[in-house]
């Protein structure tokens, strides 16, 4: 089972602040903006599950779909599965 | 009818009030209607073609929501369809040439290839858009909109010729004309397009008389190295000039009629890194490039080094190859699949992190080597042959010799250019603040009077610079 929004939503905000080495506000854009490229994209990804023992199928994403705090929560919601 | 005519000029003049005038039920036919002419005045018998493209996207994505058990299947074959449509007019002769010599035809010219074969212009840009609509159809990020939506996203004039390329999630919306005019739509838009039609007729072209005559001169062998430099900094300003010129005239064409297209260039020549160019030129292509290739091989391989590093220098040839069927293209791009990989190298070594932004000595030795590295990158690019390229690049960075053997207006107007682009950021900065002065609505001496004034000056050149119809480098691609 998928950790709940507010997990998630936490887990997100740390690993985007990792990346970014600063602290990041929900609303602010990651991608877009040219904070993070899509390899950073990646990283997060990889960070996000092991974080929250899940799965994310990136190879079925684009990097835009982890903009913002709100969208990673509710990318994960949408594709995301639990780890084994 | 090229962008950069008085044809067009007038052919958008009519359409554009006719829009405004129509109610908004009626606009959609009027540039489904105008958009149609506007592709046939280039060559009435390829009209079919990006049809062809819209009813494959139209089948396949109806078959991919359809049947999800089979959404892959209908993916790829509609991807299939496009690349071979692509494949047939863009490589086919490439392809013969250098199959029937066992690749041995190295020497086949790229840029002058590019320009002399006759395919339906366009073709490159709206196959990338077909390609993205179906994987964002198959990723359940649009759903399919009607036949005639479908074609007026793809036939849209102000940007079928050479992009913006486009997200359906982006165009479509906007494609339903509801908006109230508003005066903005018409200075946002002429301003573009004035500055547009200067940038193509003005400094493209006039650099573009002495780079066609340097790249297709006899005395090559014998380039001196400031020649070789002025020479390949001439062609990188002039394909900057040339095709930012065509996206402002496509951006502010569609401003005209409210509709907002993305940026494509950020001063590209000002970028801080390999990867920073590409966030800076040619933008909606890094985008594509992006979103559709890198990011899911690399997700597939969780973004470990080797693959990263093939796949930067496979992606990036496959990028030079869609410019043209040639050798140079591809050694382009495949550069800057070096570059990028040898930056990501660092970045790694480094331990990650945006070193070129930091500052320092470091950020200011990436500035150059990057200006550098992107200046040798469009000598292949432009140069009729690889054995052409080689010898320029010779005189460049290994035989060191110091003749001026041009006019001196050549070495004045490459300079000149040179210097604009190096505080081209200040001038638009200034150029902003002087026009958020007066806020959204009110006036301002910058808008009652410095505006109309520019634009009458930047038509007055563009008038006397009329007489070279030479088309957009990118319209051949």
């Amino acid at each position: 089972m998928l950790p709940d929004s507010e997990m998630l939503r936490n887990a997100a905000r740390a690993a985007a602040a990792e990346l970014t080495g600063r602290g990041v506000k929900d609303s602010q854009k990651l991608v877009s903006s040219g904070l993070i490229d899509s390899l950073a994209v990646l990283k997060l990804i990889s960070m996000l599950e092991k974080k929250l023992n899940i799965v994310i199928p990136a190879e079925t994403l684009q990097p835009e779909d982890f903009d913002d705090v709100a969208l990673i929560v509710e990318t994960i919601e949408r594709v995301g599965r639990a780890g084994k | 009818m090229a962008f950069n005519s008085l044809t067009y000029l007038g052919f958008l003049f009519v359409v554009v009030i006719v829009y405004w005038l129509f109610p908004a039920g009626l606009r959609r036919a009027l540039v489904l209607a105008a958009s149609v002419v506007f592709y046939a005045s280039w060559n009435v018998v390829f009209l079919w073609v990006p049809l062809a493209v819209a009813t494959v996207v139209f089948l396949c994505g109806r078959l991919i929501q359809a049947n999800p058990s089979q959404a892959r299947k209908w993916l790829w074959t509609g991807i299939g369809i496009v690349l071979a449509l692509l494949t047939a007019f863009k490589y086919r002769v490439f392809l013969i040439a250098n199959l029937s010599h066992i690749g041995l035809e190295l020497d086949s010219t790229s840029f002058s290839t590019a320009s002399s074969l006759i395919f339906p212009v366009g073709i490159s840009f709206y196959t990338f858009e077909a390609i993205a609509y179906l994987i964002d159809v198959r990723q359940g990020r649009v759903k399919m909109p009607g036949f005639v939506d479908l074609c007026l996203f793809f036939f849209f004039w102000p940007n079928i010729l050479s992009g913006p390329i486009l997200r359906a999630r982006e165009l479509m919306p906007q494609l339903r004309f509801e908006k109230v005019f508003e005066p903005r739509f018409a200075f946002e838009g002429l301003d573009r397009i004035v500055w547009g039609l200067v940038q193509k007729n003005v400094i493209a072209n006039v650099l573009g008389i002495w780079v066609d005559r340097g790249f297709g001169g006899q005395s090559w062998g014998g380039l001196s190295t400031v020649d070789g430099w002025f020479l390949a900094i001439a062609f990188g300003l002039q394909i900057y000039f040339d095709f930012a010129g065509y996206t402002n005239l496509a951006i502010g064409t569609a401003r005209l009629v409210g509709v907002q297209l993305p940026e494509n260039f950020r001063q590209p020549y000002h970028a801080a890194s390999p990867a920073d160019f590409w966030n800076r030129w040619h933008m909606t292509l890094s985008r594509w490039i992006r979103d559709y290739l890198f990011f899911p091989i690399n997700a597939r391989w969780k973004g470990a080094s080797l693959p990263l590093y093939l796949s930067l220098i496979g992606v990036m040839a496959l990028v030079g190859l869609w410019h043209g069927a040639g050798w140079g293209f591809l050694l382009w791009g495949a550069m800057h699949g070096v570059y990028l990989s040898v930056y990501r190298m660092y970045e790694g070594l480094r331990g990650g992190g945006s070193s070129a932004k930091d500052g320092g000595i470091s950020a200011g030795i990436w500035r150059l080597a990057t200006l550098v590295a992107v200046i040798a990158g469009w000598v292949p690019f432009r140069a009729p042959s690889l054995a052409k390229a080689g010898s320029i690049l010779g005189a460049m960075f290994a035989r060191f010799t110091w003749r001026l053997e041009y006019g001196e207006f050549f070495y004045e107007i490459t300079l000149a250019v040179t210097l604009f682009c190096a505080i081209e950021p200040l001038i638009l900065r200034a150029l902003e603040e002087a026009d958020e002065e007066a806020g959204a609505s009110g006036l301002s001496m910058f808008r009652i009077v410095v505006r109309p004034v520019a634009y009458l000056f930047g038509l007055t050149l563009f008038l006397l610079f009329d007489q070279n119809h030479s088309q957009f480098i990118y319209s051949q691609f």
